[in-house]
This record gives C-alpha cells, sequence and structure tokens, in this order.
C-alpha cells in the first residue's frame, strides 16, 4: 500500500469515477425508459410487436454484456452507427438494462390487483388514464425493491466500458497499474470507489422504497 | 312507461363449458331496490358484473334504461362488440361497489374520489374536491379525506368506496357483496349508508348475504340458483312463503347457522 501513488493518480481516478458516474446515470436512465416503453408496448393486442419485443429482451438479456458492447462499438461503423467510445458505453448500457428493466416493470404491472384496474373500468375510465393513473404507480411500487437491485448491478457493469477504451474508473486504474506496476494499490482504491457508489446507490434506494411504500403500511402499522 | 333502469332478458354466460347464467330474467325499476341472494356460486355475482359489462355475456340482451350495453346489434340482427368510447359512457352512469373496496391504495380518500371525477367527468380540480368532500362527508367520513386506505378500517375504507361511485352521481348502483369482507361490527356502518342511499330513491342491483337488510331494505329479492332465478317477489314473500323447497332449504341453513 502507497498512499504518495494513490494520491499521485488521485485525479485520474476521481475523473474515471465522474466518468463512471455519468455513464452509469446516463445508461440506466435509457435503460429504464426503454425498459419502460417495451412493457408497455407489450401490453397491446398486438402479436407481431410483442414477438418483436420478445426477440429484443431475449437477445440482449441472453447474450454476455461485453459481447453486446463490443458488437456495438466495433461492428457499429460497419452499419453507419458511428458512435465515440463513451456514447457507446451509454447506450450499451441502455440497451442493456433495458431488457432487464422491461421485464422487471412486467412484473409490476401484473402485480396490480384486478380490482383496481376493475375499479377505474367501472367508473368510465379511458384506458390511458386507467394506465397512468391507476396501474402505473401501483407497478412502480411493486418494482422499486427490484429496480434498485438493477441499478446495483449495473453500477458494477459499467467495468466493462473499459474495454472499448471509455476512460472510466476501471480504465484509469488499468493505466495506474500498468504505468505503476501496482495492482494491489489500484485495485483498492477502484474497490473504495466502487463501494461508495453502492452504498449511496442502496441507501437512497432504501429511502425512496420507505417512501413509496410508507402509504401502504399495513394493519400492523396500525395496531 | 319509461323503459326499466335495468332489464335483462334471457341472458347467458359461460366460462368455458361451465354454463354460469342460464337464461336471466329480471328488471328493475327507477329508484327500485332489488337484492340477489343465492348460494356460492350460483351466478350471481357474475350476472351483477354483466349489468355494466364488467363480465360479458354471451346471450340475451342487458339493457340499461332501454339502452343495450356492452354490443350493437345490426339492422341485420348480428351483434358486435360496442367501442369502447360508447361502453366508458354508459359505465360513467353505473355505480359499482366491490366486496373488497378496491381503493387505489396510492391515493388518499379524497384522491380516491376526486380522481375520477377530473378524469371521467373532467370536472376542474376545485369542482371535484368541493364535490368529493361533500359526498366524503355524506358517507360520514370528512374527517378521513387525508388518510390513505391502508389506515381506515375495512368498513371506511367501503364508504369511501360508495362516496367514489356516488361521486359521477350515477343513475343506479350496484352492490357485490358490499359487506362480505367486513368484520361483523363494521357491517353496520355501511349498510346504513346504502340504507339512507334507497331512501333518497336511488335504484339499487345488490348481491348480499345480509338476509336481515335484504328484508328491510329491497323491494323486491331475486333468488338465484345455478344461473336461475327460481323465485322472485317482495321480501316478506320470498322469505317466509317461498314454494321452492330449494330456497326454503337455503334460508333454513342460513337461519341455523345464525341463531344461536
Amino acid at each position: 500500500m502507497n498512499p504518495d501513488l494513490i494520491w499521485r493518480y488521485a485525479p485520474s481516478l476521481i475523473s474515471g469515477f465522474g466518468v463512471t458516474i455519468l455513464c452509469w446515470g446516463a445508461g440506466a436512465a435509457l435503460g429504464l425508459l426503454l425498459g419502460f416503453a417495451i412493457a408497455v408496448l407489450n401490453r397491446l393486442p398486438l402479436p407481431p410487436l410483442r414477438w418483436a419485443l420478445r426477440v429484443f429482451v431475449e437477445v440482449f438479456r441472453g447474450t454476455p454484456f461485453l459481447l453486446q458492447l463490443f458488437l456495438l462499438y466495433a461492428g457499429g461503423p460497419s452499419i453507419g452507427l458511428k458512435l465515440n467510445a463513451t456514447t457507446a458505453g451509454i447506450v450499451g448500457l441502455g440497451l442493456y438494462s433495458s431488457a432487464y428493466f422491461a421485464e422487471i416493470f412486467r412484473g409490476g404491472f401484473s402485480a396490480v390487483p384486478i380490482g383496481q384496474i376493475e375499479a377505474a373500468v367501472s367508473i368510465g375510465m379511458a384506458p390511458f388514464d386507467t394506465m397512468m393513473r391507476v396501474m402505473l404507480p401501483a407497478a412502480l411500487i411493486a418494482a422499486v425493491p427490484s429496480i434498485v437491485n438493477m441499478l446495483i448491478i449495473l453500477s458494477k457493469e459499467t467495468v466493462v466500458l473499459s474495454i472499448i477504451t471509455v476512460p472510466e474508473l476501471m480504465y484509469q486504474v488499468q493505466t495506474m497499474a500498468a504505468e505503476t506496476f501496482t495492482a494491489f494499490d489500484a485495485i483498492f482504491a477502484m474497490a473504495v470507489f466502487y463501494w461508495l457508489l453502492v452504498e449511496t446507490v442502496s441507501r437512497l434506494g432504501s429511502r425512496l422504497e420507505a417512501r413509496v411504500t410508507a402509504f401502504l403500511a399495513h394493519e400492523e402499522a396500525r395496531a | 312507461m319509461s323503459a326499466p333502469m335495468i332489464e335483462l332478458r334471457a341472458v347467458g354466460k359461460s366460462f368455458g363449458a361451465n354454463e354460469v347464467l342460464r337464461g336471466v330474467d329480471l328488471s328493475v325499476k327507477r329508484s327500485e331496490v332489488v337484492c340477489l341472494i343465492g348460494p356460492s356460486g350460483s351466478g350471481k355475482s357474475t350476472l351483477l358484473r354483466c349489468v355494466n359489462f364488467l363480465e360479458s355475456y354471451d346471450a340475451g340482451d342487458v339493457r340499461i334504461d332501454g339502452r343495450l350495453i356492452g354490443y350493437d346489434d345490426a339492422a341485420d340482427g348480428t351483434r358486435r362488440r360496442m367501442g369502447g368510447r360508447q361502453l366508458r359512457e354508459m359505465r360513467r352512469e353505473i355505480g359499482m361497489v366491490f366486496q373488497h373496496f378496491n381503493l387505489w391504495p396510492h391515493m388518499t380518500a379524497l384522491r380516491n374520489v376526486v380522481e375520477p371525477l377530473r378524469r371521467v367527468r373532467g370536472l376542474s380540480a376545485r369542482e371535484a374536491a368541493e364535490r368529493a368532500m361533500a359526498m366524503l362527508t355524506r358517507v360520514g367520513l370528512a374527517a378521513k379525506a387525508d388518510a390513505y386506505p391502508s389506515r381506515l378500517s375495512g368498513g371506511q375504507q367501503q364508504r369511501v368506496a360508495i362516496a367514489r361511485a356516488l361521486a359521477m352521481q350515477p343513475r343506479l348502483m350496484l352492490f357485490d357483496e358490499p359487506t362480505s369482507a367486513l368484520d361483523p361490527e363494521l357491517v353496520g356502518e355501511v349498510l346504513e349508508v346504502m340504507r339512507s342511499l334507497a331512501a333518497e330513491g336511488m335504484t339499487m342491483l345488490i348481491v348480499t348475504h345480509e338476509m336481515g337488510f335484504a328484508a328491510h331494505v329491497a323491494d323486491r329479492i331475486a333468488f338465484i340458483d345455478e344461473g336461475r332465478i327460481i323465485d322472485e317477489g317482495p321480501p316478506r314473500r320470498v322469505f317466509h312463503h317461498s314454494a321452492e323447497p330449494r330456497v326454503r332449504q337455503f334460508l333454513q341453513t342460513y337461519h341455523d347457522r345464525n341463531s344461536f
């Protein structure tokens, strides 16, 4: 353990951490948005669309993220899709996680008690309002723990972006290790940063969970 | 003579091979209160749910104030599903109260009543809040306006659900075993609200196991067994002088179970 070394590389490590957070945040936002869209579109009575979405989800869940990212970055230009490394990393994370988020939202929707939907239908509420006002909040509440879990997994998947030269934390750590021949210090520094990130995310997640479920607290809370 | 508020003619419904309704005829006049009673699995809830087309029926007609619900009959005798918009327009006029209340748990009591007024009736936020508050007051729950359903007792939740349906100013109300999920001591407060509604002249079709309530409030009782109405008439006659052995047997069992 050499504190001087870590101190010397601190700026690049911190900048790498910043890029990690950027990629994670942007990728997760994209994934959540796409995943939600997939889950909603999946509810439309259009078999060909559902089939296509199924294929999309299966492909992105069924292949390694490393492979997807490499194909996107290296194979993209051959179909005219030229992305810089960071953009490719964000898009890659977004596509990959969207498949998982889609499944999480699907589970959330199917967890909405049928009675709540029937109440909306019987009162004459339009399908769009029923979705936005009744189903979505209930589905989100049911999905929050799984969403937080996926966000944590995703934060650690960002290390894979280093192979396409995104200057995120793992990339900086590898550079540091290569330049100083001190694998342990570099990896220790990385572990601390990730631990910080995951800890923060999971704490925020618990808070969010507590907030959204506060009013669902049942009888026992009253007793 | 205007059309009955609810008119069922030869209504049939099957779930796969299971024939749940076998040609039901029933009519409910304006301001009339009709209670549907019968053993569980007899089809009474299904019948009620056909009235607002929450359940589709396979045969016969269900008319609300003279208008067929759920289907459009063409001149050539063919029938097709009614458009979503028309169906929603009809459902707005039919209030429904469920056994398990079905309040939206992520909304306060007030919000549960406000939301349909805003989204379905298109009221402004202020108008909706005013009317919702008036309805909660009506069911005795103005003080609980800001409480979430999980903080309310079953009886209070059901009263909010009644307020939610009532706020829409429906022409008739359907009740699907509204007190069956309640602790016995909470049944009374819900029945009290229903009794006052009946007194005000609301047209009501009620599936219930509360024989005392049915006897006192209903204008007519319809007894359903195996998908058919096997007896129908004023409470006094059905409860005490039914010629149908099945009805007498059911009431006897009920009586035995509730006496001690």
